[in-house]
C-alpha cells in the first residue's frame, strides 16, 4: 500500500515537472451534495446508518472535498456525527473497539 | 413551549421491572414539570460504540417532549443522580412548538424521523427550488 502510494506520488511529480505532460488535465467528476440533490433526506443524529456513510473506517468525519457535500449540509452533518458520538451511537475512534 | 428530545441509556444488566421503573420515572418527571410528552421510544439493547462506565451495551430510550427550560434541568439532575442511567443527551428541536400539532403529526407518521423544526422546512423549500433550476 505504502509502496504504491509512493510510486503514485513520484509518478505525479514526474508528470507535473516533465515536459511531456506539461498541461496535464485533471479530471474532476463534479460532485453533487447528496442532501441538496434529494431534499427528502433529513440529517438526523439518530439515523446512524446514513450518517456512518460519511465517516471513515477510523470514525473520522469525511471532509466535504471528498464527500462532495455543500458547506451547509456538511455543517449539519458534522453536528449530527458529533451528537451521535456523544451518545455512543458512533465511535470517536475505532482503535479500541474492534 | 420548547420542543426537546432526550436520548438516554439505561444500564443493560437491570431486570425488566427495574428498567420499567426508570422509564416510568422519567415519563412521570415530564408530567410533574408541566411538560407534554410527545413520544417515548424504546430502542432496546444496543451495542455502544465505546465503553461507557464499563458497559459495552445499553438500553436506549428516546423521549420527545414539550416544555420550558426547567424541565431539561430537572431531567439532567435526575439522570445524573440515578446511577441506573449511564448516559444522556438532550437536544432542543425547536423554540416554539405547539404540542397538540406535534402529537397529531407524530401519530400520522409513526416510525419515521419526527423533526418538526422550522429550519428544515425552509431548507426543503430552498432545496426544491435548486432542483427545479437544474432540471
Amino acid at each position: 500500500m505504502a509502496y504504491n502510494r509512493d510510486r503514485d506520488r513520484d509518478g505525479g511529480d514526474d508528470k507535473t515537472r516533465g515536459s511531456k505532460n506539461k498541461f496535464r488535465r485533471t479530471y474532476h467528476r463534479r460532485k453533487v451534495c447528496k442532501f441538496c440533490a434529494d431534499s427528502s433526506l433529513v440529517i438526523d443524529y439518530k439515523d446512524i446508518k446514513n450518517i456512518r456513510y460519511f465517516t471513515t473506517e477510523r470514525g473520522k468525519i469525511t471532509p466535504c472535498r471528498i464527500s462532495g457535500n455543500c458547506a451547509k449540509h456538511q455543517r449539519m452533518l458534522a453536528l449530527a456525527i458529533k451528537r451521535a458520538r456523544n451518545i455512543a451511537l458512533l465511535p470517536y475512534t475505532t482503535s479500541i473497539v474492534n | 413551549m420548547r420542543y426537546y428530545e432526550t436520548l438516554y441509556i439505561i444500564n443493560p444488566d437491570l431486570a425488566d421491572d427495574a428498567y420499567r421503573e426508570v422509564v416510568a420515572k422519567m415519563n412521570a418527571l415530564i408530567e410533574r414539570e408541566k411538560g407534554v410528552s410527545i413520544r417515548v421510544e424504546e430502542w432496546g439493547k444496543r451495542t455502544l460504540a465505546y465503553e461507557v462506565k464499563k458497559f459495552d451495551k445499553g438500553s436506549y430510550v428516546l423521549l420527545q417532549y414539550c416544555g420550558e427550560s426547567g424541565i431539561v434541568e430537572e431531567l439532567k439532575r435526575e439522570m445524573t443522580l440515578d446511577d441506573r442511567v449511564i448516559k444522556y443527551q438532550t437536544i432542543k428541536l425547536s423554540d416554539h412548538a405547539d404540542p397538540e400539532a406535534l402529537k397529531a403529526a407524530g401519530e400520522g407518521n409513526k416510525g419515521g424521523p419526527v423533526e418538526a423544526d422550522k429550519t428544515t422546512d425552509e431548507e426543503r423549500r430552498a432545496d426544491d427550488e435548486v432542483e427545479d433550476g437544474i432540471q
